[in-house]
């Protein structure tokens, strides 16, 4: 079943397969996740002045009058900094606390969690871009994602293979949210910077921070467990971690970054 | 989150032609925008219709300085009875920004497609102008050349076009 909801102020895709669920069954799964992205963009959207997350950041409600998933969030979002090494400050955005950058990945994991419940075998959403995949699309086979041509609207990068998460943060059609925070400055050192792994959430705030870090940044994906990053720099050159597993061989030489792990 | 009031001549050409890409997987509309060489951000919006004339404006300019001896010859693509006839979606946020799409039909023809609303960031806007636009290295793949199961990359400003455009080709009960 593919089902597209528009919410957070995107498209959000759903590709479910059904499995042993009946028609009816898979309906309202993505029901329940579509739900469940709307209940949580009412909580968090900045774009809404009197969500949660706007009267927080006002000053209206303490971080205590405020739904739990606001500070599960936060948490979160200090995690993301301290494994980012502060590349990725939601602290450092202009008009107080923003979580943007990782609650648009963290509510699909919420969603695509609602779809594993209700026992769908295998299912992908994609949000604007930033995509959550469980199960696999055929026997044996990958979750297969193109990344967006930084240049051309009408071409890919590349093709990686996934298991779960990519997220893709670009400066090709957004700006406001690459602000560097050591400078609070808007910044941006790479084309296209996009991260795989198993969490949506931190792969959507690691990407945020490459894409301001640049080339440095791969140190810090590096070390954490299970996350790949594969970026585009300004000139076009491109370089990625082992990890990254690529669904065709590149074919012109370049710099494939450091053994850029392309599948065989 | 600051918004500011800038209407980006070159980002409307290239918001154009994404809808290109999009509108195989959303839209079953046929829409024939956006040349897909669409390398450059810098074309005006007018290039956006570049592949139909331009149609007679539908809603005449109280101002208009001199009787209309001048007018062009109707577009020869359109039947010589089509009226054409113009709505404009609802302004969409795109999480960063917000448009609105404003779109022409002729027969059953889109046949002009304008951003009459656009607010951005100031930053964009900057790094649209200042922008040179390298090659990658790599071989440029086509998105139908290989079997994807999506496509990662923001894609806000596509998105909120498509929801604008959808909203306005309904207004005219357009299918």
């Amino acid at each position: 079943m593919v089902h597209d909801e528009t919410v957070m102020g995107t498209v959000t895709s759903f590709t479910v397969f059904q499995g042993a669920l009946s028609p009816g069954e898979v309906e309202a799964a993505v029901d329940a996740a579509c739900a469940e992205l709307h209940r949580l963009d009412d909580i968090f959207s900045t774009w809404q002045d009197e969500s949660p997350m706007s009267r927080l950041r006002r000053g209206d409600l303490a971080l205590a009058e405020v739904p739990s998933e606001i500070s599960d969030v936060l948490a979160l979002c200090r995690a993301a900094k301290t494994a980012t090494a502060g590349w990725f400050d939601p602290w450092s955005m202009p008009g107080g606390v923003d979580p943007t950058g990782l609650v648009k990945g963290w509510a699909v994991e919420s969603a695509a969690e609602v779809l594993r419940r209700a026992g769908a075998p295998s299912a992908m959403i994609n949000a604007g871009g930033d995509i959550t995949a469980f199960g696999a699309p055929a026997p044996g086979q990958k979750w297969t994602i193109g990344i967006r041509h930084p240049w051309r609207v009408d071409a890919l990068a590349r093709v990686l293979e996934i298991v779960s998460a990519v997220a893709t943060s670009g400066t090709y059609e957004r700006g406001e949210h690459l602000v560097d925070p050591f400078t609070a400055e808007h910044a941006s050192a790479v084309a296209s910077a996009t991260v795989t792994g198993p969490d949506l959430a931190l792969a959507d705030a690691f990407a945020t921070a490459l894409a301001v870090a640049g080339e440095i940044g791969l140190d810090f994906v590096r070390e954490a467990v299970g996350y790949d990053a594969y970026l585009i720099l300004l000139d076009g050159t491109e370089v990625s971690t082992d990890g990254i597993s690529f669904a065709l061989p590149k074919t012109s030489d370049g710099r494939g970054g450091d053994g850029s792990g392309r599948s065989a | 989150m600051k918004r500011f009031p800038i209407v980006l001549a070159g980002a409307v050409s290239a918001l154009a032609a994404v809808v290109g890409l999009h509108s195989r997987t959303a839209a079953g509309h046929a829409i024939s925008v956006g040349p897909a060489n669409a390398g450059s951000a810098n074309g005006s919006a007018g290039t956006t219709q570049a592949t139909s004339p331009p149609t007679t404006n539908p809603s005449p300019s109280t101002t208009n300085p001199s009787p209309s001896t001048t007018n062009p010859p109707p577009p020869t693509t359109a039947p010589a009875t089509a009226v054409a006839r113009t709505s404009t979606g609802p302004v969409e946020q795109y999480g960063y920004g917000e448009l609105s799409v404003r779109v022409t039909v002729t027969g059953n023809k889109i046949t002009h497609l304008a951003v009459p609303t656009l607010q951005t960031a100031e930053q964009y806007s900057q790094q649209l102008a200042a922008q040179v636009i390298p090659m990658l290295t790599s071989e440029v793949l086509k998105a139908q050349s290989i079997n994807i199961y999506g496509i990662s990359g923001a894609t806000y400003t596509a998105e909120a076009y498509v929801t604008s455009l959808q909203s306005a080709l309904k207004n005219l009960h357009f299918s």
